[in-house]
């Protein structure tokens, strides 16, 4: 069985193969053949990769290099290459990746039906597949530049599949812009990270240590730092790809805006691609961060700040799709924050964050993936994402209410659903290497996640119906199955994956954290906390006294209600800022150098080439004497312009 | 001495090819399968000989990897000019008579390959002159082949005089460079130069040699002659002298420079790099404005010359595998080019507005085309960017770096002129309709090179003979 994971490198073809058959020949005349090629490719990825990560932990998850192609020698030891590195992370993500993509595939035959280019989408969900697999089993940070971009190609054609829309075109436009403003620092971070270690490798970039620089300098051109300090630098800029593409306050605005592509592509960003490439990052460059003095503290601190945050936001937004985008971010941040929450104040490492980021990803991936197809669902009934237009719901679709409930008990952390315990492993270790402060803003984030989920729950399914349908409402078979296996992974993948997870360790080449306190009362306190949550939100939302109408209302509210539901206005301070400072400032600057000065150079330019070719078209007039006489004044023109000693030493 | 095998029948040839017409009588037809059989009869023996690093010496005849490598490319340039001169022999092509005398033809084809075997071949100086007079001078009658046309005979008035002056430097150039070194055989004046070389007669005769030798190369400013006479000799002498003769120059100037002056390289290489830098910009700006398919193709392959010239300041390994790489690719190329003019040019002047409409007209020769330019251009992924790629890297082992990046910067007016071809082709609308028809023969031998410069670019086959033989 060896033999399999050797070849583990195969499952990169399968969604090659998809988007280059679908892409080339499928999507325009067959959209079926499209849709059913794409996912039965999708099945035999997934099948494959349960193979390959079952394979893999059974024989003892030791790191392989698959498959390893040289193609880019820039010098000795730098190179590019393009390979398969199967290790704990990269096997746990292949089997995210490729279960979720196979329940979206199944979920979208039956979500675009009616849509005339389901070929186009089959293709470009098979790329963003491909992208994101090539990720995650990158061994080295080149490989992993490449398929980040190719992943944000992706995100930027899917999110904007409705291309007719403006909304969904800007949206997809935002999204590539910020991410790629990003991914320019971890371009930068990478050269002079390549540039410090002589590497790409994933492995000799985790196994250094700062001392080994101790007292080197190393010139940047202008300046001259340490070499440690530039280390150091370069972490942070890799960061700040991670930054962008997991969407950390403030570069945030763009996930909840991407809610403008299909229901499906949304459901794969936020559960199993795009966003958690950021974390992935992090996590498998997480012995690099650990020795770069305080980068991790600045990830717990993005992490745990974008996690309130968005959690705020979540409790007043009234589009679905919007609430679990916001819902997203605030995970990301528990995930972010994790991370970063593993360096304990004497700077040794409590290694239990990495694996309670790590098992977050994946607990979340499920039942993420789960509740945007439920939504998908709920949104395809009323053709509605707005609360208001739903309500009641529970009675049409008992199988979808029923999976909610799971999902929804899953992500507000209720045992023994799968988000309880990773989140719970998260809780106890910022509380274990002594964030105090952190931690409560964690809990606190707990109770909100339960309130606003239920808000959502309740406000879909209970009450009474606050619109009436055009067609009558049904689940069709197509999109509830997907639902309903992904409740198998969000039941257990919990308590039946707990222990794998705690095994997960990167070698650091710091210290283990010792003498931790005990964190017993913590899981009870936790769930205390969501209950506190689910029964607040019952209160408000779904007890006799309650008054949907009256909660949904956005308009007859304080200030504070209001400038939480506009989402602290960051959407048009990103708009004003680009407006003026950059389309105004900027932008005119950068089109009158182009017009005025580098158009004059190059007309210059242009006009003196052509001069010139009419005088050497001239010189060639056929006149014969003309022609001997050159050859001998050349003769000369070289005696003396040919720079040989011909006047003797 | 399986190694001599080839050069024989080169060397027989012309004697065959004249016998077949004045003993024989057979027809026109037979005479040109033949001779075309016969050439690539001895292309494919060549391929056979594989000597690696070896070379050895019969009498004064030198052979090694490198020599085997330009007989391949005089007997493919030959044999692509045999093919292509078909349709000119068959009837009148271009507004112009057609040729007669196919099996004179060929035989001074054939002297011409000759000629550039004993230039690959020369161990001493007076073998190295003979073998170029031998290749320059068939040059001189094919130009005039067409008698009735008047364009060509004055052509081959200009050619011979202008080249005559040449000679003449080349001559007065050897005989300082004897009497400097008291010797005609290489290795003595490999001894002389290398011991000593500060004599002014040194580099006086050098600067004759490489003159005159830039009249063949087309170099700044020896080169005038040549559009005039690209226009007016036919176009398969045309493409013989853009290849044969110039690949017989830049093998003169690889056997002197990487052979017995090789100790003074680095002299010499700022008056080369100057040479090469004038020469490519020069043909450049030339082309610019053209309007005529072959003149076009005169200063096009003035500016290869430059490019090919950078070669020859870097090492010897690399120099030799990037000019026989570049070589290779630049006959593909040039030929293909002029296999499509002169299926465009059939009953129309050999211009550009005789290419509009060629890609409504015959999608398959646009497209061959376009491969054939965007690889003398050096686009990726075909054959002339690698060969550029390789002539830039051997340059910069030397560190020449400003002349490289001068290079790519003229490389950007390459593109534009080549790609003013393709707008006729590809863009402008025709003002008359003239009817366009491949024979199968030509459809077959277009095919096969438009597949060669395609795939010399992905496969690494050629690279891979080459770095075998010098590497």
């Amino acid at each position: 069985m060896n033999n399999l994971i050797s070849h583990s490198y195969l499952i990169l073809l399968l969604p090659l193969l998809s988007f280059i058959i679908n892409g080339l020949f499928l999507c325009f005349r067959h959209r079926k053949m499209a849709a059913i090629l794409s996912t039965s490719l999708s099945f035999l990825g997934a099948v494959f990769a349960t193979i390959i990560s079952v394979n893999f932990f059974i024989s003892g998850a030791k790191p392989i290099l698959a498959f390893n192609y040289e193609f880019l020698p820039f010098t000795g030891t730098l190179v590019a290459t393009i390979g398969c590195l199967l290790d704990s992370l990269s096997a746990m993500m292949i089997l995210t990746v490729s279960l979720i993509s196979f329940a979206v595939h199944i979920y979208s035959i039956g979500y675009m039906e009616s849509d005339q280019a389901s070929g186009r989408f089959f293709a470009l969900l098979s790329l963003f597949v491909f992208s994101m697999l090539g990720l995650v089993i990158a061994p080295n940070i080149f490989q992993t530049f490449i398929f980040w971009e190719l992943v944000g190609v992706s995100s930027y054609l899917l999110i904007g599949f409705w291309y007719d829309r403006p909304s969904a075109v800007s949206a997809s436009k935002q999204a590539f812009i910020l991410t790629r403003f990003a991914d320019s620092f971890f371009l930068l971070g990478i050269i002079l990270l390549s540039y410090i270690t002589k590497s790409f490798v994933f492995s000799d970039i985790n196994a250094l240590r700062l001392e080994n620089f101790a007292g080197q300098m190393i010139s940047l051109g202008i300046i001259e730092i340490p070499t440690s300090d530039a280390l150091i630098f370069s972490t942070l800029l890799i960061f700040i790809g991670g930054w962008g593409k997991s969407a950390m306050f403030p570069l945030h605005i763009w996930l909840p805006n991407a809610m403008e592509g299909p229901t499906p592509v949304s459901s794969i960003i936020h559960s199993a691609t795009m966003v958690v490439a950021g974390v992935y990052l992090v996590a498998r460059l997480f012995p690099l961060f650990a020795i770069s003095g305080n980068v991790l503290e600045i990830v717990m601190i993005v992490g745990a700040f974008t996690m309130v945050f968005a959690a705020v936001i979540a409790c007043t937004q009234k589009d679905i799709k919007r609430i679990l985008a916001y819902s997203t971010l605030s995970q990301l941040g528990y995930m972010m924050l994790a991370l970063g929450s593993a360096r304990v104040a004497d700077s040794s490492i409590h290694i239990l964050g990495y694996s309670a980021a790590t098992f977050h990803i994946f607990t979340h991936a499920f039942f993420k993936c789960m509740l945007f197809l439920i939504a998908g669902a709920l949104i395809h009934q009323v053709h509605s994402n707005d609360l208001n237009a739903m309500g009641g719901l529970r009675k049409k679709m008992p199988w979808t209410y029923a999976a909610s409930l799971i999902a929804c008990l899953a992500i507000a952390g209720i045992p023994p659903f799968s988000g309880f315990y990773s989140k719970d492993e998260i809780l106890i270790s910022a509380y274990q290497a002594g964030h105090p402060i952190i931690f409560a803003c964690a809990l606190f984030t707990s109770f909100l996640t339960a309130f606003y989920m239920f808000r959502l729950f309740f406000l879909a399914f209970h009450g009474k119906m606050r619109s009436i349908p055009k067609h009558p409402v049904h689940e069709s078979l197509l999109m509830t199955l997907p639902i309903l296996l992904l409740t198998i992974p969000t039941l257990f993948s919990g308590f039946l994956f707990k222990g794998i997870f705690h095994n997960f360790s990167p070698e650091v080449p710091l210290s283990l954290a010792k003498n931790l306190p005990s964190a017993t009362f913590i899981p009870p306190l936790a769930i205390t906390f969501s209950v506190l949550g689910i029964l607040l939100s019952f209160l408000f939302y779904a007890s006799k006294k309650s008054n949907p109408a009256k909660a949904l209302d956005s308009d007859n509210r304080n200030a504070f209600y209001k400038i939480i539901y506009h989402k602290f206005y960051f959407d048009e301070i990103y708009y004003a800022f680009v407006r003026q400072f950059i389309l105004g400032g900027l932008a005119s600057f950068a089109r009158f150098f182009e017009e005025k000065i580098f158009g004059t150079l190059v007309t210059f330019a242009t006009t003196l080439i052509q001069k010139m070719g009419v005088l050497v078209r001239k010189a060639h007039a056929g006149s014969l004497p003309f022609y001997i006489a050159i050859m001998i004044i050349g003769l000369l023109f070289w005696y003396f312009a040919s720079n040989l000693p011909l006047q003797g030493a | 001495m399986i190694t001599i095998f080839p050069d024989i029948l080169i060397l027989l040839f012309p004697f065959v090819m004249l016998s077949l017409k004045l003993f024989l009588k057979v027809s026109l037809k037979t005479q040109e399968n033949f001779a075309v059989g016969y050439f690539l009869v001895v292309f494919v023996t060549l391929n056979f000989i594989l000597l690696g690093q070896n070379h050895f010496y019969l009498s004064n005849w030198k052979i090694d990897s490198f020599g085997i490598f330009m007989r391949e490319i005089f007997v493919l340039s030959s044999l692509l000019a045999i093919s292509l001169s078909h349709n000119y022999f068959n009837s009148s092509v271009s507004l112009k008579p057609k040729l007669l005398n196919f099996s004179e033809f060929s035989a001074s084809v054939g002297f011409a390959a000759f000629g550039g075997i004993v230039v690959v071949s020369a161990n001493d100086l007076l073998t190295l002159f003979i073998g170029l007079e031998l290749a320059t001078i068939p040059m001189y009658a094919l130009v005039a082949w067409n008698k009735r046309d008047s364009e060509g005979t004055e052509a081959a008035i200009k050619f011979i005089l202008t080249g005559s002056v040449a000679t003449a430097f080349e001559l007065f150039g050897f005989s300082y460079l004897y009497g400097f070194s008291g010797f005609i055989t290489f290795p003595e004046i490999t001894n002389a130069v290398a011991t000593a070389q500060v004599s002014p007669l040194l580099w006086i005769s050098l600067l004759f040699i490489i003159s005159g030798i830039g009249f063949k190369m087309t170099l700044f400013p020896f080169h005038l002659w040549a559009p005039d006479i690209y226009e007016g000799a036919p176009t398969p002498v045309t493409a013989i002298l853009s290849v044969t003769s110039k690949a017989v120059a830049i093998t003169f100037l690889t056997v002197l420079v990487l052979g017995p002056l090789h100790s003074v390289q680095k002299e010499i290489s700022p008056f080369l790099a100057l040479l090469a830098g004038a020469t490519l910009f020069v043909g450049n700006l030339g082309a610019l404005s053209q309007s005529k398919l072959r003149r076009f193709m005169a200063f096009s392959s003035i500016s290869q010359a430059g490019y090919i010239l950078i070669a020859l300041l870097g090492n010897t390994p690399n120099a030799k595998y990037s000019i026989v790489y570049y070589l290779f690719l630049y006959t593909f190329s040039n030929y293909l080019a002029f296999f499509i003019f002169s299926v465009v040019g059939k009953n129309q002047a050999e211009t550009f507005s005789a290419l509009r409409g060629l890609s409504e007209k015959n999608k398959f020769l646009a497209i061959s085309l376009l491969i054939a330019l965007m690889s003398l251009a050096g686009i990726p992924p075909l054959a002339g960017f690698f060969g550029k790629l390789q002539i830039f890297t051997t340059a910069a082992e030397n560190g020449h770096f400003f002349l490289i990046l001068f290079a790519v910067l003229n490389n950007v007016l390459a593109l534009y002129y080549y790609i003013q071809v393709l707008k006729s082709a590809w863009i402008d609308k025709p003002e008359k309709e003239i009817a366009l028809s491949i024979p199968t023969k030509q459809k077959i031998i277009i095919l096969i090179l438009t597949l060669s410069v395609l795939l010399l670019g992905f496969l690494p086959f050629l690279s891979n003979n080459l770095s075998i033989a010098f590497l």
